[in-house]
């Protein structure tokens, strides 16, 4: 079987982190394969929502986007985006995944600028639905290839939140979720500690290191005391992603280390 | 029989509905229902200072912005799935040109139903704590959201202020004359928009008898009395796609979004695209009867087996 890419490490991360019977709300791309992935494995009672208002699909083919019909084929119910929305705020779901242009040592999220928010150099797409995921799901997940450039010291504007300023910040504010649980990377998976809320290193995949994940992340960060090493992904899950779920490689890469 | 009160007009009509300076809200949701016809109605008779109020009608906010109609825009997320970002839109963005006002979907869809409830706000538990609301855009922040206590007790909650746009444009499968209007698949959030909207524009793939209607009354989404006019428009949401009808069109969409890399490129795709077709049955012949049934979808899936990923 050829090497195990970055993408399918963190697919397969991604995955593990969705609960059987858990409500999760979905996005386009890695966090779509990962739910299927869970759903054909550990997760077969997993209940996809996802914010263009599709729930529980059962797609014939791979969606090119959360408002693809491919995804409303087979679902069990088609509604709004409020209807969707509604959800999280209500308390029904339990885990959502989001990506990011930048993310802080507290998993504070920006996806709306670089640069000054009146004349940006760049103009992100915004928010979406991730400012309502990150404050309303129980718990969420980010999934981000470290780079310095990704992982900053502080976001330029901050869209999304994580744990805002540290400890105690989420509650001031008023935000029903927990906030982030893990920060699944190209190199290493990431988690918060209980106390610092700031974000710590929890495993490792083979052959990555504590310095290579410091060296492509701008802040200051450690290993967590019960510092893991990632196994390589069973093969039962390989031939899923590579076979099944994503047979053209469409969302997750191959062979590239 | 009595006459009906028939509220089909002509594109050309409906369009004269959006007067330079107003503000508009449109349907649609990735590559899925968008009122494209329109648009390019809106784009040959010219329109400037357009103010656009929005969630997801990515493709509507793009060619407006190509088409240097904008203005300002309240949004929550403007992207291409499976392309990226929209570049015409970020360029005026960038340029300062078109002025932002950030908030999450939530957000949006909440101030579009503060209005179309007829309430002075609507409370609601996401955005706190973010530049969302700390960094203004164009509209003072004390107007936007303001933290709350609840009236029952001592939760803090973020009250949003309505946001009632003068026109909504709307795409969907089929209404009858009288402006009851049916579509399958993703809803967005257009019944929303209609509530909040001072006129409801709705373009249909086709129109039906009101027998028809009511053979299916649950798959109304708005009823007459929400709609104002009704215009026949088959492809209407071209080159996005309509769930039973016809998928997005692939190629066409990566075609502009090849041309939107640099400003004289999407000139001469406007110039082909918009202006130099003088209605949208010209249009359709642009495109040609093969490639539009090539699009169509299979009914029982309800898309295009064959379509490929961006």
């Amino acid at each position: 079987m050829a090497e195990v890419s970055r993408d399918e490490y963190m697919a397969v991360a991604a995955s593990r982190e969705i609960r059987d019977s858990d409500t999760a709300f979905i996005g386009t791309g890695l966090p779509m394969v990962a739910a299927y992935l869970a759903k054909a494995t550990h997760a077969p009672r997993v209940n996809l929502v996802f914010e263009s208002g599709i729930i529980d699909p059962r797609p014939v083919d791979l969606a090119t986007g959360v408002g693809d019909y491919r995804l409303a084929h087979g679902s069990t119910k088609i509604a709004g985006t409020f209807y969707a929305l509604s959800l999280l705020q209500q308390g029904k779901v339990d885990i959502g995944f989001l990506g990011t242009a930048e993310i802080d040592a507290y998993g504070n999220l920006n996806s709306t600028v670089i640069g000054p928010y009146h004349r940006p150099k760049v103009r992100l797409p915004g928010s979406g639905g991730a400012n309502d995921i990150a404050s309303m799901a129980k718990r969420f997940v980010v999934i981000a290839r470290l780079d310095r450039k990704r992982f900053v010291e502080k976001v330029q504007y901050l869209t999304t939140p994580g744990f805002l300023t540290g400890p105690g910040a989420r509650e001031a504010a008023g935000l029903p979720g927990a906030g982030p649980v893990r920060v699944i990377s190209d190199r290493a998976i990431l988690g918060f500690g209980p106390d610092s809320k700031r974000m710590r290193i929890e495993r490792l995949y083979p052959g990555e290191t504590l310095a290579a994940v410091q060296e492509h992340c701008a802040f200051p960060i450690e290993a967590s005391p019960s510092l893991e090493a990632e196994p390589e992904p069973d093969a039962h899950l390989l031939r899923l992603l590579r076979e099944v779920i994503d047979p053209k490689g469409v969302y997750v890469g191959r062979g590239e280390r | 029989m009595a006459a009906t009160p028939s509220k089909l007009v002509s594109l050309v009509e409906a369009a004269q509905a959006v007067a330079s300076g107003a503000s508009l809200t449109a349907g649609g949701f990735a590559h899925s229902h968008q009122p494209l016809a329109f648009t390019r109605e809106l784009i040959r008779q010219g329109r400037s200072r357009l103010t656009l109020m929005s969630v997801a009608e990515c493709w509507v906010a793009e060619f407006l912005a190509a088409a240097g109609m904008l203005e300002k825009v309240y949004f929550s997320n403007f992207m291409f799935e499976g392309y990226g970002r929209c570049q015409r839109f970020s360029k005026a963005v960038e340029a300062g040109a078109v002025a932002v006002e950030d908030h999450s979907h939530f957000g949006m869809v909440s101030r579009l139903m503060a209005a179309g409830l007829g309430l002075p706000f609507m409370p609601m538990k996401a955005m706190a704590g973010t530049d969302i609301l700390a960094i203004s855009g164009f509209e003072p922040p004390d107007r936007k959201a303001r933290r709350m206590q609840s009236p029952f007790g001592h939760e803090v909650v973020t009250a949003v202020s309505p946001l009632r746009p003068d026109v909504a444009v709307i795409h969907a499968a089929r209404a009858d004359r009288l402006g009851n209007v049916q579509l399958f698949g993703t809803t967005s959030v257009i019944e929303e928009q209609a509530r909040a909207a001072g006129t409801v524009i709705v373009t249909v793939e086709e129109i039906v008898d009101t027998d028809i209607i009511r053979r299916q009354p649950e798959m109304t989404l708005l009823p007459a009395l929400m709609v104002d006019m009704v215009v026949h428009l088959p492809y209407g949401a071209h080159p996005t796609g309509v769930y039973g009808y016809y998928d997005h069109d692939s190629a066409h969409l990566a075609d502009y979004y090849a041309a939107s890399r640099t400003e004289p490129d999407t000139a001469v795709w406007l110039d082909r695209w918009a202006h130099g077709l003088p209605d949208h049955f010209d249009y359709l012949d642009a495109l040609g009867m093969t490639r539009l049934l090539q699009l169509r979808v299979d009914p029982a899936l309800g898309y295009l087996r064959e379509a490929s990923h961006g």
